[in-house]
């Protein structure tokens, strides 16, 4: 009886342990929250080192979270290392190819001098997790930290192995860079068309409240008018009545 | 008779199965038409009101509100990537939300093409945090969930959600706070009151979302994930503390 307990129990453990694997967990929800809450530096920070080890584990247990990489890349950006971010992105690109648009906007307004890079890390796991060591070492030495680490060291390995595209591994191109820059022009050119719609439903507004007010400017005095009519009238009947009921008394005495 | 009663339990069965096919159909019709893969999760709007900062007990309460309004846009991805969306982190999010010129309102009333266009994006969810309300014991809150299409500019979800979460009471009737409110308090390094929110809203985003239909790579995505998380060989080690490592075997 103990044995076919012990062996129902191992069973639906293992049941459970098998559909569990199938959800996402393990995201830095603490270090996010903490950041979303405070917007520090140092949350920022701690968020980085906890998204690299989070995407460690994630690629070990092939449970990567769709936009894992893009936001450990913005927050990589943040920090100011813009090279290890476009990498990052460029991986969510090579993970998720359907964020590619995504993340050429996000890129755009990060890094536009990175925009048409487009290598990504193969080896990203070694990486991440000397990113994540690195980003806990800033943490401890730099506090408070700088938005752009004001100097770095070019000795430093990892910052030389990130700049060196050995092992990386190039996404092909659609767009080539005429049509990107083409793209990127009628990007600016509908955006400027929106604020100029947005200012000019702006300044429709305005004129609509003045004419609002005015018009009830109007209304009120009209009423006022009216009222004043009205009372002036009623004070005349007044009048005319008490004249009348003096008359009244006059006659019957 | 044995016979005939098998028959029209099967023939139950199977009614009953398709009434809940056909009520998620309905439900979703919007979704099952149009298909989206991936969802921006807008900027939470948040209506609740805030007390004036008079007091410290004061700047708590906003303090905690913040909280679980930031813990109700975080966990809204979830359910949505479980069920097979592409969703951007939120960190993501807040950079396509600042570079967006047009207000709350407008986004969900103007046309919103461009985002597909754009972005790639396939649908939007707006979450408006309505209001809070509380008694000792209960904390209760109003939720309301917008999906629209960047397609067809028309609303995929609009689910308006009252919730209400009732603690237990020791015998003079005071609140006893729940184990799992407790862990959270502690892991996040929050205040009790916060992490009855916070738990409050993350279990209403996995009941309003947790039953949309899949995304459209869902079973692509699925299948893989199938594969890639059943290995032939796997083992598992049980830490004195509970905590369970699982090792893979190389492929």
């Amino acid at each position: 009886m103990t044995n076919v307990s012990k062996g129902t129990f191992i069973l639906l453990a293992t049941l459970l342990l098998s559909a569990c694997s199938g959800t996402y967990h393990g995201l830095p929800r603490a270090e996010m929250l903490a950041y979303q809450t405070y917007r520090t530096h140092g949350s920022l920070h701690a968020l980085a080192s906890a998204q690299a080890q989070a995407i460690n584990d994630a690629v070990k247990a092939d449970t990567l979270h769709p936009g894992q990489y893009a936001d450990y890349g913005v927050a990589l950006a943040l920090m100011g290392h813009k090279s290890a971010a476009c990498r990052m992105l460029n991986a969510e690109i090579k993970a998720f190819p359907e964020s590619r648009s995504l993340v050429y906007r996000i890129k755009q307004r990060l890094m536009p001098d990175l925009l048409l890079d487009t290598a990504a890390t193969a080896r990203d796991t070694a990486h991440l997790a000397q990113l994540a060591g690195w980003a806990y070492d800033s943490l401890t030495a730099l506090l408070p930290l700088p938005s752009v680490p004001a100097v770095i060291d070019s000795t430093d390995t990892l910052f030389l192995q990130m700049q060196t595209p050995v092992d990386s591994v190039e996404i092909p191109i659609r767009l080539t860079a005429n049509q990107k820059r083409q793209l990127l022009e009628e990007q600016q050119a509908r955006e400027a068309l929106r604020k100029q719609a947005q200012l000019d439903s702006i300044a429709a507004a305005k004129q609509a409240k003045i004419d609002a007010r005015r018009q009830a400017q109007l209304d009120r005095e009209k009423a006022k008018k009216e009222k004043e009519q009205a009372r002036e009238q009623a004070r005349k009947e007044a009048q005319k009545e008490r004249e009348r009921q003096r008359k009244e008394k006059k006659k019957k005495q | 008779m044995k016979t005939r009663t098998l028959i029209y339990a099967l023939l139950l069965a199977l009614t009953l199965s398709a009434c809940k096919g056909e009520k998620k159909l309905a439900q979703y019709s919007e979704i099952y038409r149009e298909r989206p893969a991936a969802i921006y999760v807008a900027p939470l709007s948040d209506m609740s009101l805030r007390r004036a900062v008079r007091a410290t007990e004061d700047s708590l309460f906003n303090r905690s509100l913040n909280i679980a309004a930031h813990q109700l846009f975080l966990t809204a991805t979830d359910p949505l990537v479980n069920n097979g969306y592409y969703v951007p982190g939120p960190l993501a999010s807040a950079q396509i939300a600042a570079s967006e010129t047009r207000t709350g309102k407008q986004l969900r009333n103007e046309s919103i093409n461009d985002y597909h266009s754009d972005l790639g994006i396939d649908a939007i969810l707006f979450i408006t945090l309505q209001g809070w309300n509380q008694t000792p014991n209960s904390w209760s809150t109003e939720v309301e969930y917008v999906l629209r299409s960047t397609h067809s500019n028309s609303e995929l979800l609009h689910v308006v959600v009252k919730a209400t979460k009732t603690l237990p009471t020791d015998f003079k009737g005071n609140p006893l706070p729940l184990v799992e409110d407790k862990a959270f308090a502690e892991r996040y390094g929050c205040d009790l009151e916060t992490a009855q929110r916070c738990r409050l809203v993350e279990i209403v985003n996995q009941y309003v979302l947790k039953d949309l239909p899949a995304g459209s790579r869902a079973r692509q995505h699925r299948a893989e994930r199938y594969i890639q998380s059943h290995p032939e060989h796997f083992t598992l080690k049980i830490h004195p503390d509970g905590s369970v490592e699982m090792k893979k075997s190389e492929q």
